[in-house]
């Protein structure tokens, strides 16, 4: 595997590195079972339509996790590959829901159309953003990464036009029960599958290499000659870019957008813990451990109600996995070398 | 003139409290290293059994800064002793103790919601409610109380750390780990001690708060920026930067709020926390505290 990693080939200067041979032609079971999974998630709402539109319940589940996924993998890019923990992508959230919202209340331009436009403008703050904040590193990062979250929260909270701290409601969807959810569906799946996808191109390309060299040593990586400040900030305004579009769907989702939704404490920590729990800097960690957390707040609010229970759960469940399992589900089976084919995508 | 003068006595006596406040996040980062994100979560913690005992057994907040102490301590060497001890010499263990006390705070956040909900709490002792005046500016009571005990507090803190033979060994600590250890300091004692001075500074921040501010469960995190800037001004680890940091601060938010109004006066802290980390990340006093 590391090998392949320093095969000339994928260091050399070209735009678009083709899928490595060896994920093509050694094990191409690994492909057709990931195109598999993704026939029955598009095949999913026709059943959902076929037994009268009695599972909505999971059709919210699974493109709430499918949000999710697309969340932590972009989170990945820093926090995994670059190993810059931020604890405030979920800004970028709330600019793509506030983008979505504001244009759907004021000029009646459906998510769907704007949202791709939320995630360029996402990319753009991202950038700005990345100017400043990724002239420190380690601790200071982060404790940046909290401020902005607070400057980000008080500026929305006092911003009248988009409704301050009371939020906007957004108008309906004007579509019967059994279909109000499809169009998420495919929306959040769509970007699920996308982020994921850029996610994995990041990994085996020069721009990935450089990442991770950064994340090793930033000082040797900087002394070989790789433009670690530029990466940075490719990487932060990467990593924004899918939550911003993921925010502009989940705000018309939602029929709703307020500074309490998009910028709760609680949603960057999971995607902090979901990237971890999985396995940071994988491909296929954040997927894993977003379906494991979603599970888990699954069980904890059917089970005792509440959410109370439930952030004392994510933080607990943190701390555990940080002290006992650095390295997440995935970067553990690999230690073991027991990490099965379908999850090995590095 | 009057208002001037008003306005910058509010705010030191503010900055007093503060700088209590951070005391605690100071020490514990420069003797261990450790960046507590919940510190914040700590004083809430404390802030409810402020709440408490004051409710049940009619107990005065300010008497309760001598039962916070005690407990807090206890609790703060049994978090760091389960958490916090282990690859305290790894060049990532700063980075690592910043998600380890998130996931901390989360923790006591859902603990402290599950105990007592969501509402807004506060407590209120008759001095509360009631003010000197001195000639024509007010002193409201409850705030020259908490700034009265922080600078006994922060006094007895750097009287400790100056004198005493603990004191010694934990701004050896703070200077040099590694020497520290050579010269026999048993360093992993000398931590969790610390760590326990860290949360019991927390639990004394704690009763004042219960009087001086309204708190619910997951308000610490307004806090986490808050304290982490006057800390970051200063320099993270110095003691006496910290007091600085907080009194020019909260004296500054003072201002900003006589000016633009309450709603803003927090951008002054976190504000002035990007530009600290921009310009001068060791802050005005401090060290660098890059990782690596």
């Amino acid at each position: 595997m590391e090998s392949e990693l320093f095969d000339p080939q994928s260091t050399t200067n070209q735009k678009q590195p083709g899928l490595p041979d060896a994920v093509r032609t050694k094990t191409p079971s690994k492909v057709y079972g990931v195109g598999g999974l993704l026939i029955v998630l598009l095949l999913f709402p026709g059943l959902h339509l076929l037994l009268g539109g009695t599972l909505n319940f999971y059709l919210n589940l699974m493109l709430f996790a499918f949000m999710y996924i697309a969340l932590s993998s972009s989170w990945n890019i820093m926090g995994g590959y670059t190993g810059y923990i931020s604890l405030g992508h979920n800004v970028f959230f709330a600019i793509g829901g506030y983008f979505g919202g504001t244009l759907l209340v004021y000029h009646d331009i459906s998510v769907f159309v704007s949202a791709p436009f939320a995630g360029l403008l996402t990319m753009l703050v991202g950038l700005l953003i990345g100017l400043i904040t990724l002239r420190v590193r380690g601790p200071s990062f982060i404790i940046s990464t909290v401020a902005l979250v607070l400057v980000v929260r008080l500026i929305l909270d006092n911003w009248r036009y988009v409704g301050g701290a009371n939020g906007m409601s957004l108008p309906l969807l004007d579509l019967p029960v059994a279909w109000s959810k499809i169009p998420f569906y495919y929306a959040m799946l769509l970007i699920a599958v996308l982020a994921v996808f850029m996610s994995y191109r990041i990994r085996h390309s020069k721009l990935g290499l450089g990442l991770r060299a950064i994340s090793q040593d930033e000082i040797k990586a900087e002394a070989a000659g790789i433009p670690t400040r530029r990466y940075k900030i490719i990487a932060f305004a990467l990593s924004g870019f899918f939550i911003g579009v993921a925010g502009a769907i989940w705000g018309q989702y939602l029929t709703y957008i307020s500074p309490s939704i998009f910028l709760l404490i609680l949603i960057g920590a999971q995607m902090v813990l979901m990237c971890i729990l999985g396995g940071k800097g994988t491909v296929a960690g954040p997927i894993v451990g977003a379906v494991l957390v979603i599970l888990m707040n699954e069980f904890f609010l059917s089970r005792f109600g509440g959410t109370e229970l439930n952030i004392f759960g994510t933080g607990l469940l943190m701390v555990l996995v940080l002290l006992f399992f650095p390295d997440g589900i995935v970067g553990s089976l690999r230690k073991m070398r027991r990490l099965p084919g379908f999850l090995d995508w590095d | 003139m009057t208002d001037f003068l008003q306005t910058l006595i509010l705010g030191l006596m503010l900055g007093g409290v503060y700088a209590l406040f951070a005391g605690g996040l100071t020490l514990v980062f420069g003797v261990m290293r450790i960046v507590n994100i919940a510190h914040p979560a700590f004083i809430f913690l404390a802030a409810f059994i402020a709440y408490t005992l004051n409710k049940n057994l009619g107990l005065d907040p300010l008497v309760a800064v001598l039962f916070n102490m005690p407990i807090m301590f206890v609790f703060g060497m049994g978090i760091y002793r389960l958490l916090l001890a282990k690859g305290a010499d790894s060049p990532r263990y700063t980075q690592m103790t910043v998600l380890i006390t998130f996931g901390l705070a989360l923790m006591i956040e859902g603990i402290l919601s599950f105990l007592f909900t969501g509402t807004i709490r506060s407590v209120n002792p008759p001095y509360a409610v009631q003010a000197i005046f001195i000639g024509d500016i007010f002193i409201p009571r409850a705030q020259l109380y908490a700034g009265i005990t922080s600078l006994i507090l922060i006094g007895l803190l750097a009287l400790v750390l100056r004198y005493t033979r603990i004191g010694y060994a934990i701004r050896a600590t703070m200077q040099n780990r590694a020497a520290a250890r050579t010269v026999g300091v048993n360093v992993e004692r000398v931590s969790t001690i610390a760590f326990g001075i860290g949360a019991a500074l927390a639990g004394a921040s704690g009763a004042l708060m219960s009087f001086l501010f309204s708190f619910f469960p997951s308000g610490h995190w307004e806090w986490v920026a808050l304290l982490l800037s006057l800390v970051v001004l200063g320099g993270m680890g110095q003691l006496m930067g910290a007091v600085v940091g907080a009194l020019s601060l909260a004296v500054a938010a003072a201002f900003v709020s006589d000016t633009l109004g309450p709603t803003w006066s927090p951008l002054t802290f976190y504000l002035s926390l990007f530009v600290i980390l921009l310009i001068r990340p060791q802050g005005l006093f401090g060290k660098k505290m890059e990782a690596e």
